[in-house]
């Protein structure tokens, strides 16, 4: 095969593209499709991921103090998370100041408050931890330690929540490549048969081919390109299509459970390469199924 | 040039050559005959290396095409020029590029392949149609173009399968002297037909085929 040839092949590719334009269009938007499904899978997965991530780095913990606590022992306490370097006291909510969240969060359901006699919510210490990872902190002891406390009532923090998320985490991880997976045999079966389908438009073409003393490459090689268009293509595509998306959506404050504003990111360029990967190899593959048998004359 | 030995060819249980031993020299210019399903075709497309014999063996200028590989073959048929009795033209592509593509397929230059497409569709006389499309043309011209294909590579060997077998009779006389102009050039030249028109006032070596056999020669 002479590299001379290569342009003139890749022209044919494109010609044959544009005279088989219905069937790739359908081949191309299905793979278009199924690369969105699967890019938008990864957004997702990313996002959350990045979500957790970040909880895990600057967790808060809740300390709720006992009514008749002194100020002495609410000293100490104060003075307990003082002397933790990771640690710092974001506030201090008052049993008045609790109820009055309470109230605000309720809204105009506030009025099933108004029957207490006296305030039922302990007033409490909110603590946030930062750096964790490279301390070494132990959430669990600095837990019993100002549980031991005289004055504390009780100490939450969302570690449970965290190793909740975590695990959800590797179950959206294992359906993701499962997805995947299936998507990507999808893609395989439509380039395969789009692939086939223009081989069928064009097997009288092949045979006077054959006839005049073409190789096997000279035939093979433009459905390789076209294999190859049609998976730059489909990726490019996808890509834009999800872009558009994101910056739809990442216009709007997003809230998760209601715990904070979030940050919607892009998927990281490492992943839109994957994207443009996993289409150009597909369709790579895809043709060298579909040639295979076709060339016996 | 061509040799065939014990050459065997059955398709299922129906027997389309058998025995057939037949040498033809370089340069030489052969009739192959016989009535329809003598096997004249099925001879012409083994020589090719379109089909494989079910035993014998086949020498295209010193090489068993038995023993050669896929890739070898299709490069040997770059020096056989074949003509088909339905020409076998692309419709979508010009008279032009049916004639480039044989030449195409080689990997030429393309000024090298413009300048010998020219050449030869002048040659046989097509030179003011290489932008018409094929259904434009006569069943004449067409078989013209089909031969321009054939030549325009300058094979060793040119087969022709009833290159006359859809053509009037002056058409023919036209086709002839177009096949004997280039086995003027060097080029061995065989032809199937039936056509006893054809045969009638040729000195040429003629081998008669019937049932896969050759029951005559002249």
């Amino acid at each position: 095969m002479r590299i001379r040839l290569l342009p003139y092949l890749f022209k044919q590719a494109l010609n044959n593209i544009l005279s088989n334009r219905v069937v790739h269009a359908i081949g191309l938007g299905t793979m278009v499709v199924s690369l969105l499904i699967f890019g938008t899978f990864l957004l997702l997965f990313v996002n959350l991921n990045a979500w957790v991530q970040g909880w895990g780095h600057s967790m808060s913990m809740s300390v709720y103090l006992n009514d008749d606590i002194s100020a002495a022992q609410r000293a100490e306490i104060t003075s307990f998370i003082g002397n933790l370097a990771e640690a710092e006291i974001k506030r201090f909510i008052s049993k008045d100041a609790a109820l009055r969240d309470l109230r605000s969060a309720l809204g105009s359901q506030a009025g099933v408050l108004e029957g207490l006699s006296d305030n039922p919510l302990p007033a409490s210490f909110e603590v946030t931890f930062t750096d964790m990872d490279d301390r070494g902190t132990d959430l669990k002891g600095i837990k019993q330690a100002l549980q031991d406390m005289y004055g504390v009532e009780e100490v939450q923090y969302s570690e449970e929540w965290l190793h909740r998320f975590e695990g959800l985490m590797n179950i959206i991880k294992l359906v993701g490549f499962v997805i995947g997976g299936l998507l990507c045999l999808g893609i395989l079966f439509i380039v395969t048969n789009t692939i086939k389908l223009t081989i069928y438009s064009r097997k009288e073409e092949i045979e006077i081919l054959k006839l005049v003393g073409a190789t096997d490459w000279f035939v093979k090689i433009p459905y390789l390109f076209e294999g190859m268009i049609q998976g730059i293509l489909s990726g490019v595509f996808a890509l834009v299509i999800l872009y558009f998306g994101y910056f739809l959506i990442s216009t709007k404050k997003m809230y998760f459970l209601g715990l904070a504003g979030l940050d919607f990111v892009f998927i990281p360029y490492q992943y839109t390469l994957l994207i443009i990967l996993i289409s150009v190899s597909l369709g790579l593959l895809g043709c060298f199924i579909a040639v295979g048998r076709f060339f016996d004359i | 040039m061509i040799q065939l030995f014990h050459l065997f060819k059955n398709f299922g249980p129906s027997i389309a050559l058998g025995d057939l031993n037949l040498r033809v020299h370089e340069g030489e210019f052969v009739f192959v005959t016989g009535p329809s399903g003598a096997g004249k075709t099925t001879l012409l497309r083994l020589i090719f290396g379109a089909e494989i014999p079910t035993s014998g063996h086949i020498l295209i200028n010193g090489v068993n095409l038995s023993r050669i590989s896929r890739l070898k073959l299709d490069l040997l048929r770059r020096k056989i020029g074949f003509v088909f009795q339905d020409f076998k033209l692309l419709p979508k592509k010009t008279v032009f590029e049916n004639v480039a593509l044989a030449l195409e397929v080689t990997g030429e230059h393309p000024s090298f392949i413009r300048k010998r497409t020219h050449r030869t569709l002048k040659l046989v006389g097509l030179a003011e149609k290489e932008k018409a499309y094929p259904l434009q043309l006569s069943g004449g011209e067409q078989q013209r173009v089909a031969i321009a294909r054939a030549i325009v590579k300058d094979p060793l060997i040119l087969l022709a399968d009833e290159p006359t077998g859809n053509l009037d009779s002056d058409l023919t006389k036209d086709i002839m002297i177009l096949f004997r102009s280039i086995h003027l050039k060097g080029t061995t030249v065989v032809i199937a037909t039936h056509s006893r028109e054809l045969l009638e006032d040729t000195a040429q070596r003629t081998v008669f085929l019937h049932n896969g056999r050759i029951v005559g020669k002249k």
